[in-house]
């Protein structure tokens, strides 16, 4: 891990100063357009809203908003120049590439759906996003067989092939889920709905999260090593994805009426941004109890020179829990919100809630113990691994073992 | 030492103590271990379950110690209360500390400071002017304060100055969180209604710890329709009533409203909740299993007992559903959701039976070649719907003939006296289709055939003196409403909002913190670079680097570490 240097490509200039910020704020515009038409056009369908977007309806709306988003850019550029320095825009600008980057591959695929006439509901093996999703599986095993094999065989060359199989499973998953949302409705223009309704759907979206955080981390403080840890994590969840395919719970069902709100679509990503950071805090936490036995050991292996530190590890973790922390935070709100619109009270200490709150207060306490004296280093990063084992009961048993409102992740 | 200064003494250790983190770490973690409990035993359900479920001893002590309430009980409410104490106290102590910290920027450092820096440069210039221009052009929207002292220059650059205000947002938030909650406990309701169609009423209940309660409102609530639609695979797909409020005898307001969408009058929400029969006519056709052929007709409701005094039995009706969808399909076969047509729930009870609850279906059962395979029944012995199994009739009740064809049957095989059994059978069957049917014989005759064989093996043994059947229906659905009035939702989401500005600012815009210290010496001037953050020390390593890279290699060729 060294200080990172100027990097001079013209490529990553795209993604520096004027240039930068005058493109975050066009897809801003884009957004707040997409936004502006759900609130004030011809009003929000929930029914299709993807189609909606993807309509002359959309192209007009979000095209408006990006050429203001684009002209607001440019002069404010110009008026303040600090602003095209800007943190926050010049680090959310790749992501929103790579979600663009996702809809124009899953566009791609759309062309290989299969004719109307052969889709039915009944039987959805033919339509595409599954196999998607096959060849994700394999890609995220794949990264993590090769981010291990980095560990015993410290060559940059696994190294890439480990980081560019874990951005090629993110595109395929982050494609899949969009390509299968456009599916729905496909199948059925009542059935149409986004594809965060169900414990596959959301199993999905939760490897892309997490691989894309960790890749985050990686690429800014050149941290490989931790690779191993994270995406053996995933594909962990990987064969937990496939096992549920083989029970027939990855087909697309029609949306419960609880379930038909915008809420859905902003509360559930926002929560998995928070679980996906918390695996990857998990997987730094592992990582560091790795380093620690082996430096314990007074282990000589070519294995420590890779490995980041455990100070860095123990930051990484800490790192991985400062994105997640807010997002779930922001993620638990929007969940009271929608609560409050739907049940009627912000909050009903039913299990699911309950549960989010009690993973909040592990990581508030894990903040906290960081900051005071004396909780630091292995104690940490055992907390950060046993945090992520109550986020996944939270996740997953809560929906198993316990009743409640939070139904939909239940098998059915 | 006077007692008084004894307990300001006391009075202040513990103010400390409240305002500790090891405290909040405490607080955090025995605040999430116990909302653990609440989560594994089921909460606010009806106390007599509990009671079977955990027999007296722990009954009672569950009880006492408020755990079907858990959230609203005496010791988890002191727990919050504590949360509260404490965040007071630590904002107490430590706002007016950070207020100070964030104004005073002194650029001046002592030798003592500069050793204790972590991010530390040190190197030679000959044109400190140029230098001191490029660091300030790097450091574009940083604020800058400048002193010079003993002929040093101090040189203090500042970002994210107000990071402590993310502190005070966020626990600030917190107890303003925790306020509205308590506002909402205390001064906001929530209770159910439930509202047959075409009728109104005007009382919600609740549960308050362990017993229900009833609580007039300000307005009265008619439901003038409730709709079901379905998703093509028969899921439900909206529940939606039409909803007027009557307010003072006057209709004010009507409005449809759905699940996720409702209505707002007079400070309190109504929301769509539930939804069930609301007291639906129901004609039953009781067939009399006498084998005296006779039917009857009774007329009776969806909740109510209808009661034979001749035979002491009694009917009564517990559900009524139009639609009962199911999945046809074997396990491992592709779905098949078919619609089994109208259903009644019922418990039959009588001298000398068992009860039984039995639910009945209007139409025979179609199988999935179209054959009609006869009425059937439900039949659960337990009481619990989980135990239902199948109970297939043989003959059609629905249709007439077929239940005149079944006595006729039944006549003439008792009547007989042929020995071999399936030559009698056959031939009692063939004189019953001619008393039935005359000479036109239906043309699904062997199904029919088979069916009345079987209906001759099953109606026989039943133990009742007749099969209530569903005959005709007249639907009325009720709609289950939740009301709420919550005074303190709109405080939370001020907290809420705070809480999550305030994070940002804490978690995102650190406080960075650069010095460049400047003290000619001699020919050459000796330039210091030092640096501190209060958070993510690994992303300023690198800015920290980069900055350097920078405003060293255009000052001085001979840059060192
Ligand atoms: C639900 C309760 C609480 C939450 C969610 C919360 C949240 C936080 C967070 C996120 C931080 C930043 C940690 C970091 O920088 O890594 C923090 C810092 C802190 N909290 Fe809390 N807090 C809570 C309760 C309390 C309580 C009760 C106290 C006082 C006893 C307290 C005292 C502090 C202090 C002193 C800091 C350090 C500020 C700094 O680093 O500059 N917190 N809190």
């Amino acid at each position: 891990m060294t200080a990172t240097t100027v990097d001079a490509s013209w490529l990553s200039s795209l993604n520096q100063g004027k240039i930068g910020f005058t493109r975050f704020c066009t897809y801003l515009g884009l957004m707040l357009g997409i936004s502006a038409m759900a609130m004030f056009g011809n009003g929000y369908n929930e029914d299709a809203f993807l189609l909606q977007i993807l309509s002359m309806q959309g192209v007009l709306w979000g095209g408006t908003g990006a050429l203001l988003g684009l002209a607001c850019g440019a002069v404010l550029g110009a008026l303040k120049p600090s602003l095209n320095e800007s943190r926050f825009a010049l680090n959310t600008v790749p992501w929103l590439d790579g979600l663009l980057g996702m809809i124009l591959l899953a566009m791609l695929w759309s062309l290989f759906e299969p004719a109307a006439a052969q889709i039915n509901y009944e039987d959805q093996s033919n339509l595409v996003s599954g196999d998607i999703v096959m060849a994700m599986n394999v890609i995220f095993i794949f990264s993590a067989v090769s981010y291990i094999a980095y560990l015993f065989a410290p060559e940059s060359f696994i190294g890439r092939v480990a980081t560019l199989s874990a951005y090629a499973g993110v595109f395929a998953g982050g494609s899949a889920l969009l390509l299968r949302w456009y599916e729905s409705y496909l199948l059925d223009m009542e059935i149409g709905h986004a594809p965060v309704s169900n414990l596959y759907e959301v199993f999905i979206l939760l490897f892309c999260i997490t691989s894309a955080v960790y890749l985050t981390l990686e690429r800014r403080y050149q941290a490989k090593a931790m690779g191993a840890f994270v995406m053996t994590l995933v594909s962990a969840g990987v064969f937990f994805g496939i096992w549920l395919d083989s029970i027939g719970q990855a087909d697309i069902k029609p949306l419960v009426p609880a379930l038909q709100s915008y809420w859905m679509k902003i509360h559930v990503p926002m929560n998995f941004v928070g679980y996906g950071s918390f695996a990857v805090a998990c997987g730094a936490g592992m990582a560091y109890l790795f380093r620690y036995r082996l430096e314990n050991k007074g282990s000589q292996s070519r294995m420590l020179a890779i490995f980041p530190t455990l100070d860095q590890l123990d930051q990484l973790a800490y790192k991985a829990v400062a994105i997640g922390f807010p997002a779930f935070t922001l993620a638990t709100i929007l969940g009271a919100a929608w609560a409050a619109e739907a049940w009627g009270g912000y909050w009903s200490w039913d299990p699911k809630e309950t549960w989010a709150l009690i993973v909040w207060l592990i990581y508030g306490a894990y903040l906290h113990a960081r900051v005071s004296h004396g909780w630091h280093g292995k104690a940490l990063a055992w907390w950060a691994v046993a945090g992520f084992l109550v986020t996944v009961f939270c996740f997953l048993g809560v929906n198993m073992y316990l009743s409640g409102l939070h139904s939909y992740g239940r098998l059915s | 030492m006077p007692p008084m200064n004894l307990f300001g003494a006391f009075a202040k250790t513990i103010w400390t103590r409240l305002g500790s983190m090891s405290l909040a770490v405490i607080l955090l973690v025995v605040l999430s271990i116990a909302s653990v409990i609440g989560t594994v035993l089921l909460q606010n359900q009806s106390q007599a379950d509990y009671l079977q479920q955990f027999g007296p001893l722990w009954y009672w002590t569950f009880r006492s110690l408020g755990l079907f309430d858990m959230y609203h009980s005496w010791w988890f409410l002191t727990l919050l209360g504590f949360l509260m104490l404490s965040l007071s106290a630590c904002l107490w102590r430590n706002i007016p500390r950070m207020l100070k910290e964030m104004k005073s920027r002194r650029p001046h450092l002592t030798e003592r400071a500069i050793a204790r820096f972590r991010f530390r440069q040190q190197w030679q210039t000959d044109d400190a002017d140029t230098l001191v221009a490029t660091f300030k052009k790097t450091l574009h929207g940083w604020e800058f304060r400048e002193t010079e002292e003993n002929g040093t220059r101090y040189i203090r650059a500042d970002k994210g100055r107000w990071n402590k205000w993310g502190y005070i947002l966020v626990h600030s938030a917190l107890l303003i969180i925790l306020i509205g909650g308590w506002t909402s406990v205390q001064f906001g309701f929530r209770g159910d209604m439930s509202v047959p169609e075409g009728r109104s009423e005007s009382e919600i209940s609740f549960l308050k710890g362990t017993s229900r309660e009833y609580l007039k409102m300000p307005f009265e609530v008619r439901c003038n329709s409730f709709n079901i639609e379905f998703f093509p695979t028969g899921a439900p797909k909206e529940f939606r009533s039409n909803l007027t409020i009557i307010d003072h005898g006057k209709e004010v307001l009507t409005k449809d409203i759905i699940v996720n969408e409702p209505l707002y009058y007079k400070g309190v929400r109504i929301y769509q909740a539930s939804f069930g029969d609301g007291g639906s006519s129901i004609r039953f056709k009781l067939y009399h299993l006498d084998s005296s052929e006779k039917t009857e007709t009774i007329d009776t409701h969806v909740y109510e007992t209808w009661k034979d005094k001749n035979t002491g039995v009694s009917i009564e009706v517990t559900d009524f559903k139009p639609f009962n969808v199911e999945n046809m399909a074997g396990p491992g076969e592709p779905k098949d959701f078919r619609d089994l047509g109208p259903a009644v729930e019922y418990i039959l009870r009588g001298p000398g039976l068992k009860a039984v609850k039995i639910k009945a279906f209007m139409n025979p059962f179609i199988d999935t070649e179209g054959v009609n395979q006869g009425s059937f029944l439900l039949v659960s012995l337990s009481g619990n719907a989980a135990d239902y199994k199948p109970f297939p009739l043989g003959i059609d009740l629905s249709n007439e003939q077929e239940w005149k064809l079944f006595h006729a049957f039944f006549q003439h095989l008792s009547d007989s006296s042929i020995q071999d059994k399936k030559k009698r059978n056959l031939l009692a069957f063939k004189a019953a289709m001619k008393d039935v049917y005359g000479d036109t014989m239906p043309k699904n005759f062997q199904q029919i055939a088979m069916r009345t064989l079987q209906a001759v093996n099953v109606l026989p043994q039943l133990p009742w003196p007749y099969l209530p059947m569903l005959e005709d229906y007249d639907q009325v659905y009720y709609t289950g409403l939740q009301l709420a009035k919550d005074p303190g939702m709109n405080i939370v989401w001020v907290g809420s909002a705070l809480l999550v500005i305030g994070m940002c600012i804490m978690f995102y815009m650190p406080h960075r913190k650069l010095w460049l210290i400047i003290r000619p010496d001699g020919q050459q001037t000796e330039v210091r670079f030092v640096g501190m953050v209060n958070r993510n020390e690994m992303a300023f390593a690198s800015a920290f680097n980069d900055i350097f890279m920078k405003i060293a290699g255009e000052s001085a060729p001979s840059a060192r570490a």
